[in-house]
């Protein structure tokens, strides 16, 4: 089978899982958890955040997309399946009304509430350095799932700065798919992890009594002694730890 | 800046008379057909032959046009290209640039895949020429799609071109207090936190309070609801949408027997 | 007969170390119209909130004592079932639109739909509540191109529809301009004058002491003052704590320090008073 038709395969058994985890999550009564009226009244403004804070970065012409903040903040303080709905809603709608190649990504966005909403859960939104590695974990998920999606739909080349590298490492004679996936696996830290710091930072502004409306809000409360150090120990220590993953990331490529 | 967020244009044509989920199975079908036919052809066909006529049908067809070259031409265009140049199929080169090059076979895959998205970009804006965002929803609550996201979808629908005049309205402010979103990368950056700030904090207030107000007008009651409009569903609707599944399963099969 | 029946409440939202209410009794009778007043963090909205049901359903918290609307007992109930007897609204009319919905007629029917109430008499509710109100001629129009007064109006009638026992506003009037604010109140009045029961905070004195049977003033989770608008609008225990009080109460009060308003005539709450007594000098 062709490459493209494989990558369709993939993208049709990206659907199916998430059907059958919904269906799972259904069924066990996680799903219904999450949910509570005041959630449903904050996935529609998360996902006009989505598109707001996306459109804002687009006229500051920021090398990032910042298109799932509203995302993060569903699935941090109602949960994980109420954050993958709100990122795969967003995609559909912002796809069918707004521009349609936002729509072939909603598995993507998907995952991404899903994570980040795993990710809290387990208690890693609950200061700066942890928030980092919620999005850094966030990023390796949108990367895999999205490189299917970008192959079989688009060839490999999204509209996106990034297929910049992507034609690059093509150049130098690597196959398609490797190479979408590094292209990816580079970019996707940088955009998720400020994602989920931004999303971390209008969490700690919002008020204890309003968090407390949410379903979990036990996700959101913040450990003692998040300080600006904290924070700079943590942006300091990410970056370098990021150096270090593209270095490696590079040198596996170029052997 | 636009004060509705739907493409749908309020007219009187045997296509909006359809029954909402006709349109959208047809939307569907239309959309699969092109990306599973064994028949390189299929996707110019189907919009040359099916959805361009339909146009007409739905008497939209001056609003198709339009979108479809303001909006679908220039989009599947680049598509077009970007695929011609980067699809890894092909030995002899037709055309070079620097490392990137065409051939025959990714210039056939190329207009293939573009056209596939041609036609689903456009059988989904015929639907949503056709279909109003409410009438879908009240006919798939009806159906079974649980009330909650019918009232997610509308409001966020409605919300999202508030929090675009939000967003602008906020900009002009920060501008007018010397906010620069131009200059260099650091100040770019910095911007950001003036805008989102207000944008995101102003927004979350209502969130609490519209969820009493639905809450106080029985957005959690257990009774069946019951609706406010009756879409009506014909027998040519169930018709049509028998026909076209019947069609998938066709397409399905004769790819199937052909590999 | 009472139809709000509040006995010993005492009520802590989550994450708080006072409670917003303290040891409340409060009966209001069929047909009643109370108006409660107080400064800010008083609790009046928390008491609103009890009427309804969301107190303690929705904000959760810690609540001791007896809550009664119309014959319902609160805390053996479900929020979904209280809210069918407590009409609630409150400041903000934007907060109050569901955003469901596309037109003014469509909003009115969300509840009703949500409720299951039969199509043909889902209409006939809606029609016959657009009438009560005036805002028949909004019902195509989409409930986000309207003023404040009239997104108000859209937002009591929703309520209306619903056809409660008791009717419980907070503050509705605040967010409004002067005609907004008498399209409002136009509306309360029609209300109470078909006999429903109103429960109703207000900071506008001259409104109140019009409408209100009863003034109930509360200051930091307790009642001060329960009784006619004359007693407690022109107290002077009132004034003593800090509550703010009607212009003509005002100028009257300091006319009597004056000698110009007699010592034991009663202090004039609204206009129409403060001319009597002044003329009648």
């Amino acid at each position: 089978m062709d490459i493209i038709s494989q990558n369709i395969l993939y993208f049709i058994i990206a659907i199916a899982i998430i059907i059958l985890l919904l269906i799972w999550a259904y069924s066990t009564k996680r799903l219904q958890a999450d949910f509570n009226t005041i959630t449903w009244t904050l996935i529609p403004v998360a996902i006009a955040i989505n598109i707001a804070i996306g459109e804002i970065v687009v006229t500051l012409k920021l090398p990032v997309y910042l298109d799932s903040i509203g995302t993060v903040l569903v699935a941090v303080v109602c949960g994980p399946w109420a954050g993958a709905l709100t990122g795969m809603f967003a995609n559909i709608i912002w796809g069918a009304l707004i521009d349609p190649n936002a729509f072939p990504w909603f598995p993507v966005a998907f995952f991404i509430g899903l994570v980040a909403g795993l990710c809290a859960k387990g208690g890693l939104y609950k200061n700066w350095w942890k928030v980092i590695v919620t999005g850094f974990l966030v990023a390796l998920t949108a990367a895999t799932v999205s490189t299917p999606i970008s192959v079989g739909v688009y060839g490999g080349i999204t509209a996106s700065g990034s297929s910049f590298i992507t034609a690059y490492l093509l150049q130098i004679g690597q196959n398609l798919v490797p190479s979408v996936l590094i292209t990816n696996y580079l970019v996707e830290p940088f955009d998720k992890i400020s994602t989920c710091l931004l999303a971390f930072a209008i969490i700690q502004g919002l008020s204890t009594r309003f968090l407390a409306r949410f379903p979990r809000p036990e996700n959101a409360q913040i450990e003692q002694g998040a300080t600006r150090t904290q924070l700079l120990i943590a942006v300091i220590g990410a970056v370098a730890i990021l150096a270090i993953y593209i270095f490696v990331v590079v040198k596996t490529v170029t052997q | 800046m636009q004060e509705r967020l739907s493409f749908y244009v309020r007219r009187k044509s045997d296509l909006h008379a359809l029954n909402p989920l006709t349109k959208l199975t047809l939307a569907f079908v239309l959309t699969i057909l092109g990306f599973i036919s064994p028949w390189y052809w299929t996707p110019q066909s189907v919009i040359l032959l099916v959805i361009i006529p339909l146009s007409f049908l739905g008497k939209v067809q001056r609003e198709y046009f339009s979108i479809a070259t303001r909006l679908i031409l220039p989009a599947t265009g680049f598509l077009f290209f970007m695929q011609a140049f980067f699809q890894p199929v092909g030995k002899d080169y037709i055309f070079q640039f620097w490392f990137l090059h065409i051939t025959p076979e990714s210039l056939a895959l190329a207009f293939s895949n573009a056209s596939r998205i041609f036609a689903m970009v456009s059988s989904f804006t015929l639907f949503l020429l056709t279909t109003h965002p409410s009438e879908l929803m009240s006919d798939l609550t009806r159906r079974g799609l649980p009330p909650q996201f019918s009232y997610v979808i509308i409001s966020t629908i409605q919300i999202i071109p508030q929090m675009r005049a939000k967003a602008q309205t906020i900009i002009a402010a920060q501008r007018s207090r010397g906010l620069d979103t131009t200059s260099s990368f650091i100040r770019r950056v910095g911007a950001l936190f003036p805008l989102v700030g207000p944008l995101v904090f102003g927004s979350l207030v209502e969130v609490e309070e519209r969820a009493i107000a639905i809450e106080a007008r029985g957005f959690t009651s257990t009774r069946v609801k019951t609706s406010l409009y009756d879409i009506p569903d014909t027998n040519l609707d169930r018709a049509l949408r028998w026909v076209l599944i019947a069609l998938i399963i066709i397409t399905i099969s004769l790819r199937l027997w052909l590999s | 007969m009472a139809i709000v029946n509040l006995q010993n409440l005492t009520y802590k939202y989550p994450l708080t170390d006072s409670p917003a209410l303290q040891n409340i009794n409060l009966q209001v009778n069929e047909g009643e119209f109370v108006a409660i007043v107080g400064p800010n963090g008083a609790g009046k909205s928390t008491v609103c909130y009890t009427i309804a049901g969301f107190v303690p359903h929705f904000f959760k918290g810690e609540m001791t004592g007896n809550v009664e609307v119309a014959g319902i007992e609160s805390q053996g109930s479900t929020l979904n079932e209280l809210v069918l007897n407590v009409g609630l609204a409150f400041q903000n009319p934007f907060n109050q639109i569901s955003g469901a919905k596309y037109t003014v007629f469509e909003e009115l029917a969300f509840g009703l739909e949500n409720i299951g109430i039969p199509r043909e008499e889902m209409k006939a509710r809606v029609e016959d509540a657009m009438k009560l109100t005036g805002i028949s001629d909004l019902a195509d129009r989409s409930p986000y191109s309207l003023s404040g007064g009239q997104q108000q109006r859209v937002a009591l009638t929703s309520i209306l529809v619903m056809q409660p026992k008791v009717l419980v506003l907070d503050e509705p009037t605040s967010q409004m301009d002067p005609i907004g604010t008498r399209e409002v109140f136009g509306v309360i009045r029609t209300m109470a004058e078909r006999g429903m029961t109103v429960v109703l905070i207000e900071h506008k004195m001259e409104w109140i002491a019009q409408f209100a049977d009863r003034v109930i003033a509360l200051k930091a989770g307790q009642i001060l003052l329960d009784g006619t608008p004359q007693e407690v609008l022109t107290s002077d225990l009132l004034i003593d704590q800090g509550f703010g009080i009607s212009r003509y109460t005002s100028v009257a009060r300091q006319a009597r320090n004056q000698g110009l308003w007699q010592k034991d005539k009663p202090l004039p709450v609204t206009l129409d008073e403060a001319v009597e007594g002044f003329s009648a000098q």
